[in-house]
This record gives C-alpha cells, sequence and structure tokens, in this order.
C-alpha cells in the first residue's frame, strides 16, 4: 500500500522548471534512495513534500489525504518528519531539551505534557544512543552526533514517515556503518517508512530497496539498486554530471 | 548620586521588563508595536475607573493586566492580520504603520472618554532605608513585583518546553516549523505575554509616578530604546539594558535636568549600535 504519493509535481523557481513532472508512489514501510547528480532537484522533492515550499503544479497524498498545500507543522502532526542536510539543532538548548521540544510539537496529541515530552526525549536518546550526552550543550557534539540528535528530535513526534536528507555526508567509515545500522533499525523497529537521499552509493547499495534516479527534475530510473545502476540513462547522467557512479 | 542610582535602577527595572514584550514581539513576529505604550495606558486607565467604581486595588490591576493581555490578542486577530502574509522587510514595514495608527487611536479615545485620568497607585508610610538612601515603600514594592516578574519570565523561557519553543521561532523559524511548531500559535500567545506585561508595568509604574492618559508615546520611546540597545529578540538582552539605560537616564536627569535626559539616552543608544549593531545580545543574523 502506498504511504505516499506524488501526482504531476512541478517546481518552477521564477522562470527555472527544478521538478519537472515527477510522479512517484512510495510503499508503507519501504527505505527509498533518491539519488542524482548535483542540482537535480532532489532537496527541493523534500521541501515540496513537508511544505516547506509549494509546487507550482501536482498534488500530494499522505496516507491517502491530501497535504499539498498544508503548513510544515500540519505535515508533521500528520506523521512526517525531516532531516536536513546540515544539522540545526536549537543552539541555546541542551540535546534533551531539543529532543523534548520535538516530542511535544512534533505530534497532533498537544496534551503531551512537559514530563511525558521529557521522558519521550530520553527514551529516542537512548535509542540513538545519545543517551549519556543528554544535558549537553550541542557545541559539544561533532557532526555525526549532530545528525543523531536530529535523528532523535525528528523521531520524537512518533512520524511514520523520515524524510533524511544526506545525513551521511562527510563522515568516516564507522559513523557510516553506524548511520546505516540505525536508519536500518528506525524501519525494523518502529515501522517507520524512510525517503533517503544519498551520495554514498556504497551506502544506498547496501540499504535500499528501492532507488530512484532524479535529474534535470525527473525521474529517469526506479528500481532495485542493482538494476538501477546498471541503466545506461543513469550512467550517462552521471557521466555528464562529470561525477563517478560507483564512488564507495 | 546614590539616590539618582537607586532611582535608575527602579525605573530600569520597569523598563527592562516592558522591553522584553516589545523585543519578542520584533524577534518572533518582525514586529515593530508602537502602540505598546497605549497598551500600558489602557490597562492603566481600566485600573482606575474599576477602582473608581468601588473595587479594592488588588482586583482591579488583576483585570487592568488581563485588558492589557486581551488587547495584544485582539491586536493579533483584527489589526496585525494583514501583516502575516508578508515576510521580512515588508513586515516590519507594514507593522510599524499599522502600530502606529492604533496608537494614535488609542491616543484620541482615551483624551476624548477620559481626557484628565491618570493612575497613580500611593503605597503609603514612610521610606526605608536602603544604602544610607531613604526609598519610597512604593518604588521598592514596584521593584519587587518587576524582579518577580522577570525571575517568572526569565524561568518561562529557560525551563519549560513551551517556552523553549517560543525561543526555537526566534532563533530559527524554519527548523521550529519542522518540528511541528506553529509561529503563528507562538506570536498569538507572546502579543497575549506582551499586552500583559505592558499593563504590569504600567501599574508599578503608576507606584512611583503618575501614569495618565497623554503616557503612552513616551513609554513606547522608552521600551524602544532599550530594545535597540538591548538587542532585537534577546529577553536578557532586554532586562540588562533596562537597567544599564535606567541608571544613565537618571544620573542625566540630577545631573543636566529631566529635558536633556531623553537625548543622552539616545546618544548611549547610538553608540551602542555603533560598537555592536546587533545590540548588546542581539540575536545575530
Ligand atoms: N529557493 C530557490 N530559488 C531558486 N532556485 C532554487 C531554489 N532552491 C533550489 N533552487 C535550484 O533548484 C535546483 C535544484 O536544487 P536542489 O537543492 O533540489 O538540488 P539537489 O538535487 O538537492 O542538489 P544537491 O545534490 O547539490 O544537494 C538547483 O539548480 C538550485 O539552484
Ligand atoms: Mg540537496
Amino acid at each position: 500500500m502506498a504511504i505516499l504519493d506524488l501526482e504531476g509535481i512541478e517546481k518552477r523557481f521564477g522562470g527555472l522548471k527544478v521538478i519537472d513532472g515527477v510522479t512517484l508512489e512510495v510503499d508503507d514501510g519501504e527505505i527509498l534512495a533518491v539519488v542524482g547528480p548535483n542540482g537535480a532537484g532532489k532537496s527541493t522533492i523534500l521541501k515540496l513534500i513537508v511544505g516547506l515550499e509549494q509546487p507550482t503544479r501536482g498534488s500530494i497524498r499522505f496516507q491517502g489525504r491530501d497535504i499539498t498545500h498544508l503548513p510544515t507543522h500540519r505535515v508533521r502532526h500528520l506523521g512526517i518528519a525531516m532531516v536536513e542536510q546540515t544539522p540545526r539543532p536549537f543552539p541555546t538548548m541542551t540535546v534533551l531539551e531539543n529532543v523534548a521540544v520535538g516530542a511535544l510539537f512534533g505530534s497532533p496529541d498537544t496534551r503531551t505534557g512537559e514530563e511525558a515530552a521529557l521522558a519521550a526525549g530520553e527514551e529516542m536518546l537512548a535509542f540513538v544512543g545519545l543517551a549519556d550526552r543528554r544535558d549537553d550543550h550541542i557545541d559539544n557534539l561533532n557532526l555525526h552526533e549532530q545528525r543523531f540528535l536530529e535523528l532523535a528530535r525528528a523521531l520524537a513526534g512518533r512520524p511514520r514517515l523520515l524524510l533524511l536528507d544526506e545525513v551521511m555526508a562527510g563522515l568516516n567509515e564507522s559513523e557510516l556503518r553506524s548511520s546505516i545500522d540505525l536508519v536500518r533499525t528506525i524501519r525494523d523497529e518502529l515501522g517507520i517508512t524512510v525517503i533517503w537521499i544519498e551520495h554514498v552509493m556504497g551506502a544506498v547499495v547496501e540499504l535500499a530497496e528501492r532507488v530512484v534516479v532524479l535529474d534535470f527534475g525527473r525521474i529517469i530510473a526506479d528500481g532495485t539498486p542493482h538494476t538501477v545502476m546498471r541503466d545506461p540513462h543513469v550512467i550517462e547522467a552521471y557521466l555528464g554530471a562529470a561525477e563517478g557512479i560507483v564512488d564507495a | 548620586m546614590t539616590a539618582s542610582i537607586l532611582d535608575g535602577i527602579v525605573l530600569g527595572l520597569q523598563f527592562g521588563l516592558l522591553a522584553t514584550g516589545l523585543t519578542l514581539m520584533y524577534g518572533l513576529g518582525g514586529i515593530l508595536n508602537l502602540a505598546y505604550g497605549q497598551m500600558a495606558v489602557v490597562s492603566a486607565i481600566v485600573t482606575v475607573s474599576i477602582m473608581e467604581a468601588g473595587l479594592p486595588v488588588v482586583p482591579a490591576a488583576a483585570i487592568g493586566i488581563a485588558v492589557g493581555a486581551l488587547l495584544g490578542f485582539v491586536l493579533d486577530q483584527t489589526v496585525f492580520r494583514p501583516l502575516y502574509s508578508l515576510r521580512g522587510e515588508a513586515r516590519v514595514l507594514l507593522s510599524l504603520l499599522l502600530s502606529l495608527g492604533v496608537a494614535l487611536m488609542i491616543d484620541g479615545f482615551l483624551n476624548w472618554l477620559f481626557p484628565l485620568k491618570g493612575l497613580s497607585l500611593f503605597i503609603g508610610g514612610g521610606a526605608i532605608d536602603v544604602f544610607g538612601e531613604p526609598m519610597r515603600r512604593g518604588s521598592l514594592l514596584a521593584s519587587g513585583i518587576t524582579i518577580v516578574a522577570m525571575g517568572g519570565l526569565v524561568a518561562f523561557f529557560r525551563f519549560t518546553t513551551l517556552g523553549r519553543a517560543v525561543r526555537s521561532v526566534i532563533e530559527d523559524e524554519e527548523g521550529a516549523r519542522l518540528v511541528g511548531i506553529d509561529p503563528r500559535k507562538m506570536l498569538r500567545l507572546i502579543l497575549l505575554l506582551s499586552g500583559g506585561i505592558a499593563g504590569l508595568v504600567a501599574l508599578t509604574r503608576s507606584m512611583v509616578a503618575p501614569v495618565d492618559v497623554t503616557a503612552g508615546f513616551g513609554i513606547t520611546v522608552f521600551a524602544l530604546i532599550v530594545t535597540v540597545v538591548g538587542g532585537l529578540g534577546s529577553i536578557t538582552g532586554a532586562l540588562a539594558a533596562g537597567i544599564i539605560l535606567g541608571v544613565i537616564n537618571a544620573i542625566a536627569a540630577s545631573a543636566i535636568g529631566t529635558f536633556m535626559s531623553l537625548v543622552i539616552l539616545l546618544v548611549a543608544a547610538a553608540v551602542t549600535i555603533l560598537v555592536r549593531p546587533a545590540g548588546l545580545l542581539g540575536v545575530k543574523e
């Protein structure tokens, strides 16, 4: 069953057509990787889904419900959370306080009290392995830890769909390993569907069940990692962008 | 000298508290509310009217503060509505125009309906010595109430998740929306809160000096200077700037004269901005 349905999505910035007719169904419980050259429109698609940008054409349905023009906080309440490429925890709050804000506001249930929010926050910190950093200031966290903090904050509202924008960029080998494991656990144990933009091809091949390739705002391939990587259109798109496809 | 400094601290505490409302409205919603002083005056006039009708001072003051908060809420729902479809500079500029209109209207009505009215909450009893200087009981009580209110405000923003949510919108609005916070709701809360703060400050002010129907713009100007010096969007900055400027104001008033004290404050504000463009503790762009 489809949890997310994009239908004929188009997005223009002024005269520039950045997304050019994207239709995509995402199944409940799958891990879908979105790949493509720089500027292909990957981040824009995620922003359109969560309502940070408005499509100029087309519609978006989540669990059968039209969310095309909903404001971002409403989309979040319905169950879609996003982690952006550059971590942006709230700078004046501790690790736990950051996650507690997500727990209190991330779900539609506004009766979640102060204590319940902190408890949910602790639970999610334990889940991502940051429990012992709860009282740390975020300046003391490295990039990898900040990404995990953002994951905990995103998960704290109990979303059904998680959107990840290049959350593995800039990580070392072991950090990459633990990130791949964590995303898999998020799907397996919490049952959350994951749409995941990635440049690290090794990770894509290992973790994704399905890969969508975007180029100039269009989907040029859609399938299992191995079939997609062998697709001549994909190879051409990547060569055209002067970027090796097998770089990991 | 000690006497001026103490007077300055009393005044500065009050304007520090007052400026937090202004700074929050700006930091959160890009609203520069020029009707802020009038909101305070409305609270004062409501309070004095209720007292004249025979109610004791405490319930009258409570109603006065509640009316201030309600006024903030009503502004959010009516006059300020067109603002929310605008972003950035356009919103700030339109908020100046709209709130100026509101201020003039409130001033007009108050002058017409209650031409000579003013609130003075006189606290009886003799003076009390503080650092060897006699201080009026009214000043001390006003300062006490103000400090308690400041403490409550700081605790709200520091220790409650709702308060942190308000801060998160000031720090990163897009990030806040992504975690499920509705910035409009937070702004509504802040307009309500700042209306209440304006009311409270009008009442404590009236324990030191009368607050009459014409006081609105004077209050706004002083609060605006404090806000700019403290750094737009910074609560602790507003509190610190309030106390510093209050002392400067009192010293200038006693050394040169009240007629020049506002000019001296403006100079102090201008110097601060030249040295630190974001204000003492302003949110960095
Ligand atoms: N707000 C905007 N205004 C104008 N153009 C934009 C805006 N946002 C994105 N674009 C353009 O849209 C195109 C797609 O951008 P997008 O960020 O979605 O690419 P991407 O696939 O995520 O690339 P990358 O791999 O570099 O992150 C780019 O050409 C970009 O310059
Ligand atoms: Mg991108």
